[in-house]
């Protein structure tokens, strides 16, 4: 296995990020780790020449979805509680799974004799922004374009979505209410 | 230039995967999981900008594909964290143990 510095100590910050995001007790200190991980998720997009995925990783990641993520957590715990403790039979049960899963993946790879034989088919620049921004908007065959409004709709329709089930319920007035009281 | 392979980038998004998995098995907080869950999804993402790069007819497709993936994470992470306040304020509780309505 060739050892390149940058790659291992972005490989070294990511999962840091990731075990503090899956074994730390204080869930505002998990979503940091988190954090963490996504910005060497997002250099390790740099280091594979994805400029606009370690773009989109970051403002989308760390700017949207991890922000939301704390003020949910703000929102929903007493700052100084302790976390729900799960007992020693469930940790050892997701160890097992996990290890488990760890170890057929490992092998699979590793016994890949064509992964190996692969070497940067994609030239340097072959998610610039231009290119990446031409095939998101283009009709043309081969485009994205209708793929990138479905996603805007998605997004759309979820956004109204968060707000009816996260909005507080109105007074109730409907007269089978009164009754009941 | 960068040394390091595809099998190398492969077995780091399998290792953040287990982690992933291991943090969704083990914790009892509903948001503790949800963490756990964006980690797996960005291993996930961790592949195809990997395949993406070392092993594809149309790479810049290949790139956007991880794209509409961030997007699709981005709309399920807001729906759940509604969904979880939404229920944080009827029951007072994020413990995944308490949810047993539906058990027989």
């Amino acid at each position: 296995m060739n050892a390149d510095p940058v790659f291992l100590a972005v490989a070294a910050a990511m999962v840091a990020g990731a075990l503090g995001t899956a074994l730390c007790k204080n869930v505002l200190h998990a979503a940091l780790s988190l954090v963490l991980c996504f910005f060497a998720t997002a250099i390790l997009y740099l280091l594979l020449h994805a400029e606009f995925n370690a773009l989109a990783q970051t403002m989308v990641y760390v700017g949207g979805i991890l922000v939301f993520m704390v003020f949910a957590i703000l929102m929903t715990s007493r700052l100084g509680e302790k976390d729900l403790e799960s007992g020693a039979g469930r940790r050892a049960a997701a160890l097992l799974v996990s290890g488990a899963f760890l170890f057929a993946v490992v092998q699979a790879v590793s016994g890949a004799e064509e992964l190996l034989s692969l070497r940067k088919a994609a030239n340097e620049g072959f998610a610039s922004f231009g290119d990446v921004g031409r095939l998101l908007l283009s009709p043309a065959e081969g485009g994205q374009l209708v793929a990138f409004e479905l996603a805007t709709a998605l997004l759309l329709a979820a956004l109204v979505g968060v707000v009816a089930v996260a909005r507080r319920p109105a007074p109730k007035s409907d007269p089978e209410e009164e009754e009941r009281r | 230039m960068t040394g390091f392979s595809l099998s190398a980038v492969l077995v780091l998004a399998a290792l953040l995967f287990a982690v992933g998995l291991y943090g969704l098995l083990s914790r009892r907080n509903l948001i503790g999981m949800l963490l756990c869950v964006e980690l797996m999804l960005n291993a996930a993402n961790v592949n195809l900008v990997a395949f993406a790069r070392f092993e594809s007819g149309d790479p810049a497709s290949g790139a956007l594909l991880s794209v509409f993936s961030i997007a699709i994470a981005g709309a399920e992470m807001a729906v759940a964290l509604a969904i979880l306040v939404a229920m944080h304020r009827r029951r007072r509780t994020l413990d995944a143990d308490e949810l047993n309505e539906l058990q027989g």
